[in-house]
């Protein structure tokens, strides 16, 4: 008896969380799409918009182009040339939509379109050539060789209480806008787009050993210039 | 033979992020609890992924959207009213 009002109790309490999620995800699409085409499927948009329908083809646009900027702009370091990236991607989408066969998400295939477009625009920026990978290793003592090429290391401490905000910022983005594109593209994928090895590797059209060697030597390679702008700082501070 | 710093970097990067099996972990857990420079690169090698992830997120700023609706509507009809005639 006791349980049978239990079940009960339990059923109406799903019945009414039921009916309350679905209320509050209706006017979610209300308030934040146009009535119809936010209620449809990424599929039915893309076929909308291969047929012409432009209004789909800007509510797919709607869904990621605040991503695609902000890849564009860590990319490029600039507001400029992110502008222009990211521009360029959706006209370069607009001209190809009718080659996407939906083997991809629609936002992998503009990420794809976002890098090749950044790395035509980034080609005439100078960036530095990166080192052996010995050189970014810690020298170890005795037992390692390259001690003499050995990476830059010191505590690092907590750099937002040594430096002004926006002094760090303006380290950091010159840092990453120092890497080669391909290693800047393979750590900004992997630690800003939060994507897995897998699926960077399927993007870039590397194997997955490389696309882990490029992360990790970009990875390295950043640390090592962060590591010698804060020897510079700090010793400014002191 | 003992194992050097330099024979871990290749799997410094699964250690941090989690990616690595139990042993290896254990292993390297160990080496950058002796040695302070490996513990050194470890730490900057955080510290960098956090910084560079702390930026500000890039919102698309309003004008800029105006004018990339109207591009791209341009091209839109371009396209879509030469393949029609
Ligand atoms: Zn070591």
């Amino acid at each position: 008896m006791v349980r049978a009002v239990g079940d009960f109790t339990t059923l109406r309490r799903l019945k009414i969380s039921f009916v309350y999620i679905s209320e509050s995800r209706l006017y979610f699409f209300l308030n934040h799409f146009p009535p119809i085409l936010g209620l449809m499927s990424e599929r039915e948009l893309i076929a909308r918009a291969k047929a012409g329908d432009f209004s789909a083809f800007s509510a797919l646009i709607d869904k990621h182009k605040s991503r695609i900027y902000g890849l564009a702009r860590k990319l490029a370091g600039n507001d400029q040339d992110a502008e222009d990236i990211m521009q360029d991607t959706f006209l370069k989408a607009i001209d190809k939509i009718g080659q996407f066969r939906g083997e991809a998400a629609f936002g992998t295939w503009l990420y794809s379109i976002a890098l090749n477009e950044g790395r035509s625009l980034l080609s005439k920026q100078k960036w530095t050539e990166l080192q052996p990978v010995e050189a970014y290793l810690p020298s170890g003592g005795s037992s390692d060789m390259h001690s003499e090429q050995a990476a830059r290391l010191f505590d690092w401490k907590d750099p937002h209480k040594l430096l002004e905000q926006e002094e760090l910022r303006a380290i950091i983005d010159n840092a990453i806008a120092e890497l080669p594109y391909q290693y800047r593209v393979a750590f900004l994928l992997r630690y800003s787009e939060e994507l897995s090895i897998k699926e960077i590797s399927e993007l870039i059209g590397e194997s997955v050993a490389a696309t882990k060697s490029r992360v990790l030597r970009a990875r390295l390679a950043l640390r090592d210039t962060l590591s010698s702008s804060f020897e510079v700082k700090y010793a400014k501070k002191v | 033979m003992p194992k050097k710093c330099s024979d871990y970097i290749q799997d410094l990067n699964d250690y941090l992020d989690g990616e690595i099996s139990p042993e290896l972990c254990e292993e390297i857990d160990k080496h950058v609890g002796e040695c302070k420079n490996c513990r050194l690169m470890v730490d900057s090698m955080k510290m960098t992924v956090k910084l560079c992830r702390e930026g500000k997120s890039e919102e698309l700023p309003v004008q800029l959207q105006d004018k990339l609706t109207s591009l791209l509507k341009k091209r839109w009809d371009e396209k879509f009213k030469s393949s029609q005639k």
